[in-house]
Parts: structure tokens; C-alpha cells; sequence
């Protein structure tokens, strides 16, 4: 998008909605904001018709905080819970067909290098574990096989919650959902350990209980994929209609979860460890 | 009628911690006034969660904010 293309030409700002001249005054454009300034600044995601208490809608409120650099950022989303919010957001957002995210945001980051190449485009990917692990399986694992330069993000609610509660992959064993009623026979599939071995340079996964993480966690994603290859995060966004939790004890759920199966953890390659020391050594010395 | 959430603005601004503010799920809803120091809610957009009160009672024992149920036009 770039920045020229936010700002409002002059003599047309009373003539622009409200929340549009709010976002381009009070925004995020143009400026870097620290996630724990949010509240204090217009934010770029917009009211959306996400369920009240979705942590899903959480995580993507402090995912377009985090963002590095929003102007420069294409979406790519796919059918389920979380395109409801994203396509709502001042953020280019493509909406791939169900299943080929990964391959859609292949060509377009490859698009994207030849027609700017002195301008680095971040391209992010998020979707549900249907869209990426069980649908998108074949199209997410062979975008990091080709070692495509994104960022996949996947906000696993452990259930198809748009169909009504049909089992995924990701659901853990045993679990007895509306469309599973016997209880789910398998495990829940490793993602984390499957990037690593397609070939991600960064991996991580997390519980969205510290806003201050996830943020680091998400820009070191983008960060790292811009030079390095393709990165992964694999984040816990309960779904709190099918899996029946109280909306006030939705937060207490995913500190639960992170004490249990949802630990954060982190794993990168040597290069790209050493390219974030640099970055903080020198962050350090400006601060200094 | 709509249940949302309510700020007793003087409890809160003696503490300066934003934490509510910092896990709410909808964008623009729960805000922070830089001056006066206390979280604020725009009532139009609250879903009426409560994620904000288990964050406020619960694990920070402060007790700020109530939900309470609120007429059109309020």
C-alpha cells in the first residue's frame, strides 16, 4: 500500500469518515508503537463480528500492534474465524481459497520482490488449523519445502467453530465435540515439530497470555522472514462457543493451557539467532 | 438493554497499570486516558466479555471495574 497512499489529500479531511481521519492522525502509520501503548493510540484493526470474548480476536488485535511495518504488510487469510477480523483491519488482506494460503502467498511475495525491489513487502499468512494443518496441509508444507520467504501464522482453536464443531487435526485426543461425539481417536498433530523438519528458520509457539511476547514473538517472525526463509508460530486461540468456556474465564483457559500443552517455546536457526543479537546489540547502543 | 463494562474511574486511577486495557479482545473498546490516568470504555463497542473484570479482580485484586447492564442512549 505505502504510506502516500494512507495519508488524506488536503481539503478532503471532512469529507473522510471519522474513524479513517482518527486512524491516519492517531494511527499506527509511519510510526513504530510499543503493544503496550495499546489503548492510547488508534488501532488498525476495526470493530468486528468476531463472538465476545474470542481470544482469536484477541491475539489478532495484538498481532496488527506487533506489526513491524504496516504499510508495507499484505495479509493473507482463508475461510474460518479469523478472516471475520482481519478483513476488517487497514491492512491489504487477501482471502485465499480454503486450503491454498500458503501457495497464494508464494506467489505474491515472489511478485511482490520483482515489481518493488528496493521496498521490502512483508507477506503474512493466518489461518485456522483447518486452513493450514488439515485442509491446506499439501500447499503450507510445500511453501516451506521451497523455502518461501513468510510468515505463516496459525491460530489453532482446535475446531472447525464457523460449521458448528467438527473435529480437526489439532483438536487434542479424546475430545468430545458437538460433530465428534464418540470423542477424537488421534493425537494432536505435532505442527511445531513439522515445520522445523519442512525446513522453517524460525518456529515458535505460544498462549496468548503476555501481550509484550506475542509481539516480540510475531515481529521476530516477520523479521526473520525477510532475510531468512520461511517462519512459523503456532498460537492457542480457544474458541470458547464450542468448547464452552465461560467469556470471563476465556484468559484463565489459555494460562492453563500454557501450563499444560501450550508452553512458549522457541527455536531458530544459528543464522537467524545471530541476526537478532545484532539487532539487539545495536538497539542497545542507540538506547545508550 | 446491553451488558458492558464499567470503569470506577476513582479506584482506578490510583493504580496506573493498564492491564485491562492490554487484554481486551476488541480494538478501540477499552481505552487508556493518558491525563487522567484510568481505563475508559466506549460502551457502544463493548461485547460485554468480562475478560477485563477477571483481569482486574481475579488476578490483579483491584476490583475497578463491574459489569453493569445499560439502556440505548445511556
Amino acid at each position: 500500500m505505502g504510506l502516500e497512499y494512507v495519508r488524506i489529500s488536503p481539503g478532503f479531511e471532512r469529507y473522510m469518515p471519522k474513524d479513517y481521519v482518527d486512524l491516519v492522525k492517531y494511527g499506527q502509520f509511519g510510526r513504530q508503537v510499543d503493544v503496550q501503548q495499546l489503548g492510547q493510540f488508534k488501532e488498525l484493526v476495526e470493530e468486528h463480528p468476531m463472538c465476545a470474548g474470542c481470544f482469536m480476536a484477541y491475539f489478532i488485535r495484538v498481532f496488527y500492534a506487533a506489526l513491524p511495518n504496516p504499510e508495507d504488510t499484505i495479509v493473507i487469510g482463508t475461510a474460518g474465524c479469523a478472516r471475520l477480523a482481519l478483513s476488517q483491519a487497514a491492512v491489504p488482506f487477501v482471502y485465499g481459497n480454503y486450503g491454498d494460503t500458503n501457495a497464494v502467498a508464494s506467489g505474491l511475495k515472489r511478485a511482490l520482490t520483482i515489481r518493488f525491489p528496493d521496498k521490502v513487502k512483508d507477506v503474512v499468512v493466518i489461518a485456522g488449523d483447518g486452513g493450514l494443518i488439515d485442509i491446506g496441509f499439501g500447499m503450507t508444507m510445500h511453501s516451506w519445502f521451497r523455502r518461501e520467504k513468510f510468515t505463516t501464522i496459525m491460530v489453532d482453536n482446535e475446531v472447525y467453530g464457523n460449521t458448528g464443531g467438527q473435529e480437526s487435526g489439532m483438536s487434542p485426543k479424546g475430545v468430545q465435540l458437538k460433530m465428534a461425539p464418540k470423542g477424537k481417536q488421534f493425537d494432536k498433530i505435532n505442527a511445531v515439530e513439522l515445520a522445523k523438519v519442512a525446513g522453517c528458520v524460525y518456529v515458535a509457539k505460544l498462549a496468548p497470555t503476555n501481550p509484550k511476547r506475542i509481539a516480540k514473538t510475531i515481529r521476530r517472525a516477520i523479521l526473520a522472514a525477510r532475510h531468512f526463509g520461511p517462519t512459523f508460530i503456532h498460537a492457542y486461540t480457544s474458541c470458547n462457543i464450542e468448547y464452552s468456556i465461560p467469556t470471563e474465564k476465556v484468559l484463565e483457559d489459555a494460562r492453563k493451557r500454557e501450563k499444560q500443552d501450550f508452553a512458549f517455546y522457541e527455536w531458530m536457526t544459528d543464522e537467524v539467532r545471530e541476526y537478532f543479537e545484532e539487532i539487539e546489540k545495536k538497539t542497545e547502543e542507540v538506547k545508550a | 438493554m446491553y451488558y458492558v463494562a464499567d470503569v470506577n474511574e476513582t479506584d482506578c486511577a490510583k493504580y496506573n497499570c493498564k492491564q485491562c486495557v492490554l487484554f481486551c479482545p476488541e480494538p478501540n473498546t477499552l481505552m487508556y486516558h493518558n491525563s487522567k490516568h484510568v481505563a475508559w470504555v466506549n460502551y457502544s463497542r463493548c461485547k460485554g466479555c468480562a475478560i477485563c473484570v477477571y483481569v482486574c479482580s481475579d488476578l490483579l485484586k483491584r476490583n475497578c471495574i463491574q459489569m453493569v447492564m445499560m439502556t440505548a442512549g445511556e
